[in-house]
């Protein structure tokens, strides 16, 4: 039973910050954005979570901190790829590579160290133990007690699912990415709505940074985010920008994120289980594509 | 191309400027800064050597990243094929005794092997299941890299170490120094060469341009796509792997752990600033191997911290990328005005 | 009907590098008008349009609107003041119904900034009523034919009240039977009141319809006048600025040999597209084979599935004698001319220099292009042959090493014509050759189509323009739903049989949705 609860929570810390990373890139998706940046973003998101809680001493200042640095990254994605024209998979690029070398340089230059950096005065984000569910026994193991970003994460879907479907916004959202032309003519400039994505995924991407850096761990190390965002772009490909979809992706890879650590104790060699994230989006992206051909 | 290099020199001074403004922002004298940059990587006898030999594997991975992206397969694996590569030449310099004369061309082709096994795993996985080589060679850089990482803790091991990497490769396949430059320099020098017929004089080279530009035309004009795309991912795999194989065979002579690491999304950066041109790649793979040699330098002599060229390199893509783009509309604003002008005097 | 609605005055645009899109225009639209646009394709019909729209920006003019100087920046601020604009290629977003297509950036907002479906599917309901558009508010775009989609367009403007409507070409989408129903709803918002700006290039239609007529050439405006006044040989003298031939000008001919023969085609829906169902064709050697048909009923698989493009579940396939039904495109290629109908998407690549545009497909098939044994291409020979392309198909063009886009549309046309035909093919294969051509332009591809008859080689023509095909075609076949709907000998028919047949041979036109 504790083995079954610890997996639910593994798998709750592996998913979350694809899960807002992907959230975050289904905006661009939709907007029609070929948004690779998430990585980048994810990853000035998780130093300046750390540079906002250390400095501020606040969990709460860090969040904003990290939220604004990613946003930082999302206006020169505006600036080059929506007001320059910049073709967006070199901006994407170009942008994921400032943010590994922006960050190992702030780390150097602010904190003196190399690699990584981790200190008491870093406030972490708390746990939520949910009222009333906490004291259900076994329900209130399972759903209560994770850290706050967990529950911001899950209603962060929920909230993308209805405005993309429901809202003014969403409709037009979704035919800036159909169409862009037809929105203009519409009266509506699909700059601004693809404008618009841009910035909401750099809240996504900086709550999902947040999560990295103060959230499980509370540290900032160089390239922490280790992948999660291209794995979160596979993610939104894979289920063609659906946020339930996008949801069981996550948890998916969360679970596979939680074996890796369970299976460290085992006989099994650490390079081998750290793999398996990135093999299972393999795994996944070849059940995609075998159904996509069938299809067709 | 006249005004490729406009925009590009325009662009790196432009990129300069602006890390000047970073420079005099953290307190630094920017003057000094570059000053120590340049004499630790072009105006020193041994800064330069350090510097050519540095730019193999940036060129090489460039060269990769360029033929894919103009040829059409979005290639993103350089680094893991760079691993790979490295793994192959290895290997043979362990195990394999031979004299000089046969075992450096043995270790040479064992690293185009290794690069070109893992592209074409990714190659194979798209001609026979439709996935897409962008995310699939993503994801095989971190594998390329634990399993790297598993070799050289377990099975090849030296027990003697403290962290983990193998035993020196053998003697014999040493590259040699010819006058303080590496070996290593002379065969990239001569696979930019190759590449570069290759791309403009070779059949193959147009076709795959033309792919790259319009997949649809060069398969009604009759060229075969899909072997095409294979034998990209092939050669540029290769390429990758080379880098990775001189780097064992110029460099440490021994696969160490973090191999590649610095180097992993350099040569898809410099692809990018070239703009997929082979001559490009191979002077801003020189550039960057001065910043990145010029950065320790600079760190010795001012306290200004190497990752700031980390920072310098981003600046440079995104400001020379988005340079050519403005610099075409400020010419096709100049032509309006100039038509304007013209059709008021008729 | 004489008071000035719309002025615009001394309107000059530029696109970049040297083309002088609009010079100097001058018109005037008056309210309450149908008020015809008419030009060859890039005479600057839309151009201007677009530059009245907001979508283009001017480099010089003024735009007086109900007697006050505008400067409409967007779309929205045209439509806001009650200017709205039909564009040529449609924009609708197929995956959405038609009230969230008509709704989309006039949308009425619920709670938490929610759309009011109730209240916009309503609301258009009631406009469909009012003004008689036999639509179906809850249909999806993607699914109701191209003239209800037309409408769908033209009820998104109602509903956002202008009083001024731009359609962009739009008979070129329908088919002759629905053109009447299109005509008599613009009269029908005419006389409520609308205005109506009208750019074709179809003079009959243009006369039949319109109040007044005014007529552009170059970026220039020729004239301006009654279209009570005018006479279909006037339009056409003033468009092209000479004297133009309505009649055909084919030879009486007698065909040779089979060379194209398609048996019992079939193929199956893969990937956007529809299905081929036991199509049979034959083109004779000194013949021109005509297929006719509304966009989207085979035409485009039909050419796709002799190029290679898409694989056959049965049928077969020959030329000139050889079994061609299982072979690759490069064996198709030897046999086969084939210019396609997107030149951009599948007949050129913009990007590349001329010369790398031209030799495509001589550089495999013609073995004096290789040096060292296959491995080079001979730089030399591609030039020379570059230069032939040029001479012998008179393209007006810089050096040889310019990109391919920097040429007109007639010109890149010309560089595919020559390269295709150089291939010295016994069949060829042309995809609507003319589209999006300049008169001069579709003039010089007819000649070309002509003697390419005289010279007895074996031409499958596919056209969305009737009159073309009447002009240089020996048979017209007629496609419906992927299979041959009729098989009429051009000098035995007319425009309406053929319309008819391109409506799967149903009494009357159906423009409502198909849900």
């Amino acid at each position: 039973m504790n083995l079954f609860f610890g997996l639910v929570s593994a798998m709750l810390v592996g998913a979350t910050p694809i899960l807002l990373a992907a959230i975050g890139g289904t905006f661009t998706y939709y907007a029609g954005i070929f948004n690779i940046a998430m990585e980048g973003m994810m990853l000035v998101g998780a130093f300046c979570g750390v540079l906002g809680s250390f400095f501020l001493h606040s969990w709460l200042l860090g969040i904003c901190c990290a939220i604004a640095g990613a946003l930082v990254m999302a206006g020169i994605f505006v600036l080059f790829a929506v007001r320059l024209h910049t073709d967006e998979f070199l901006t994407g690029i170009a942008l994921n590579l400032f943010a590994v070398g922006l960050t190992t340089f702030l780390l150097r230059d602010i904190f003196h160290v190399k690699g990584a950096f981790t200190d008491a005065g870093i406030r972490a984000i708390p746990a939520l133990r949910l009222p009333l569910i906490d004291s259900i026994p076994i329900l209130g193991k399972l759903l209560s007690g994770y850290n706050l970003i967990v529950y911001v994460a899950i209603l962060g879907t929920g909230l993308a699912a209805f405005v993309i479907f429901r809202t003014r916004f969403g409709l037009r959202l979704r035919s800036a990415g159909y169409n862009a032309a037809c929105l203009n003519s519409s009266g509506v400039p699909a700059s601004t709505i693809r404008i618009c994505s841009l910035i909401i995924c750099g809240v996504y991407c900086g709550l999902a940074g947040a999560y990295l850096s103060l959230g499980s761990v509370r540290l900032f190390a160089e390239n922490m985010s280790a992948g999660r965002g291209w794995i979160s772009l596979a993610a939104v490909i894979l289920v063609s920008g659906n946020p339930w979809g996008i949801a069981i992706i996550s948890l998916l890879f969360g679970f596979f994120d939680g074996l890796t650590v369970f299976l460290q104790g085992s006989q099994i060699p650490t390079q081998f289980t750290a793999m398996i994230p990135y093999i299972a989006t393999l795994v996944s992206l070849y059940f995609y594509s075998i159904r996509k051909v069938r299809r067709s | 191309m006249r005004k490729q290099a406009l925009s590009g020199i325009l662009g790196v001074l432009a990129a300069l400027l602006i890390g000047a403004l970073v420079l005099l922002l953290q307190g630094f004298n920017p003057v000094v800064t570059y000053a120590a940059l340049l004499q630790y990587s072009l105006f020193s006898t041994s800064g330069f050597a350090a510097t050519l030999t540095r730019s193999v594997p940036l060129v090489l991975t460039g060269l990769s990243a360029s033929i894919a992206f103009a040829s059409g397969p979005a290639n993103l694996g350089q680094p893991g094929q760079l691993i790979m590569g490295a793994l192959g030449a290895t290997l043979v310099g362990l195990f394999v005794r031979l004299p000089t004369g046969l075992l450096v061309p043995l270790c040479i082709l064992a690293s185009l092997a290794g690069g070109a096994l893992w592209s074409g795993f990714a190659a194979l996985l798209k001609r026979v299941f439709a996935m897409d080589e962008f995310i699939v060679t993503l994801m095989l850089n971190f594998v390329a890299d634990y399993f790297a990482l598993w070799v050289i803790t377990y099975p090849l091991f030296d027990t003697s170490a403290s962290s983990p990497m193998t035993r020196p490769i053998s003697m014999a396949a040493w590259l040699p120094d010819v006058g303080g430059v590496n070996a290593s320099v002379l065969v990239m020098v001569l696979a930019t060469f190759i590449c570069w017929l290759l791309m403009s004089w070779g059949r193959s080279g147009y076709e795959w341009r033309m792919t790259g530009q319009n997949a649809l035309f060069a398969r009604i004009g009759g060229c075969k796509v899909d072997a095409n795309y294979v034998r990209v991912m092939l050669i540029t795999g290769a390429l990758a792997g080379l880098a990775g194989g001189l780097m064992i065979m110029g460099g440490p002579h021994r696969f160490v752990k973090g191999l590649g690491a610095n180097y992993a999304w350099d040569g898809i950066m410099i692809a990018v600033v070239a703009n997929n041109g082979i001559l490009a790649t191979f002077l801003y793979g020189l550039l960057f191997s001065m910043l990145q040699q010029g950065a320790i330098g600079m760190e010795l002599v001012t306290a200004v911290p190497s990752e700031f060229i980390d920072v310098l390199q981003a600046i440079i893509v995104l400001v020379v990328v988005a340079g050519r783009v403005s610099l075409n509309m400020v010419f096709d604003k100049l032509a309006t005005r100039r038509k304007l002008r013209e059709e008021s005097k008729e | 009907m004489s008071d000035v609605l719309i002025d615009l005055q001394h309107i000059s645009k530029v696109f970049p590098p040297d083309t002088v899109a609009l010079a100097d225009v001058s018109v005037s639209f008056k309210a309450g008008e149908i008020h015809a646009l008419v030009g060859e394709n890039g005479a600057g019909k839309s151009t201007l349009m677009n530059v009245l729209y907001g979508l283009e920006h001017r480099d010089a003019g003024d735009i007086v609107f109900k007697g006050a100087k505008v400067d409409f920046r967007t779309p929205r601020e045209a439509i806001a003041a009650g200017i709205g604009m039909v564009h040529q290629e449609m924009l609708l977003i197929p995956e959405y119904t038609v009230w969230q297509n008509v709704v989309l950036g006039t949308e009425p907002v619920g709670m938490f900034g929610t759309v009011d479906v109730h209240r916009a599917r309503e609301g258009v309901r009631r406009k469909i009523e009012e003004f008689q558009f036999n639509l179906e508010a809850d249909a999806l775009v993607g699914d109701i034919s191209v003239a209800a989609r037309q409408k769908v367009e033209i009820l998104k403007l109602l509903y956002r009240n202008v009083s001024v409507l731009v359609l962009d070409e739009p008979t070129s989408v329908l088919t002759p039977q629905e053109i009447p129903q299109l005509f008599g709803e613009l009269q029908r918002l005419r006389d409520k009141g609308h205005t109506i700006i009208f750019i074709s290039h179809r003079l009959d239609e243009v006369l039949s319809l319109s109040d007044r007529v005014t007529v552009m050439r170059r970026g220039k405006v020729v004239s301006t006048s009654a279209s009570s006044s005018l006479t279909k040989q006037d339009l056409a003298r003033q468009m092209v600025g000479r004297e133009v031939l309505f009649t055909s000008r084919r030879s009486p001919q007698e065909p040779g040999d089979v060379v194209l023969s398609a048996h019992g085609l079939s193929s199956s829906t893969v990937e956007h597209h529809s299905a081929l169902h036991d199509v049979t064709v034959e083109v004779h050697s000194g013949e021109i084979i005509g297929v006719a048909g509304v966009e989207g009923n085979g035409q485009f698989e039909l050419v796709n599935a002799i190029i290679g493009l898409i694989p056959l579940t049965s049928g077969r396939l020959t030329v000139g004698g050889r079994d061609i039904t299982h072979a690759d495109i490069l064996a198709r290629r030897s046999l086969i001319a084939f210019v396609p109908q997107d030149r951009g998407k599948m007949g050129a690549s913009g990007a590349a220099s001329i010369l790398e545009n031209a030799i495509m497909t001589h550089h495999i098939l013609d073995p004096s292009f290789s040096i060292a044994g296959g491995l080079g291409l001979s730089h030399r020979r591609a030039t020379a042959f570059t230069e032939q392309v040029r001479k012998q198909f008179a393209v007006s063009m810089g050096r040889v090493g310019d990109s391919f886009h920097s040429l007109s549309g007639g010109n890149q046309q010309k560089v595919i014509l020559g390269r295709e035909l150089l291939l010295e093919t016994p069949f060829v294969l042309m995809d609507q050759p003319t589209r999006g051509l300049d008169v001069g332009s579709i003039e010089y591809v007819h000649e070309l189509l002509l003697d390419l008859r005289r010279r007895r080689r074996a031409v499958l023509l596919i056209s969305a323009d009737l009159d073309e095909l009447f002009m240089v075609a020996d048979r017209i076949m007629v496609m419906w739903q992927g299979r041959v709907a009729a098989d009429l000998a051009t000098d035995a028919t007319s425009r309406e049989e053929v319309g008819y047949y391109m409506l799967g041979g149903r009494e009357t036109a159906h423009a409502e949705t198909s849900s």
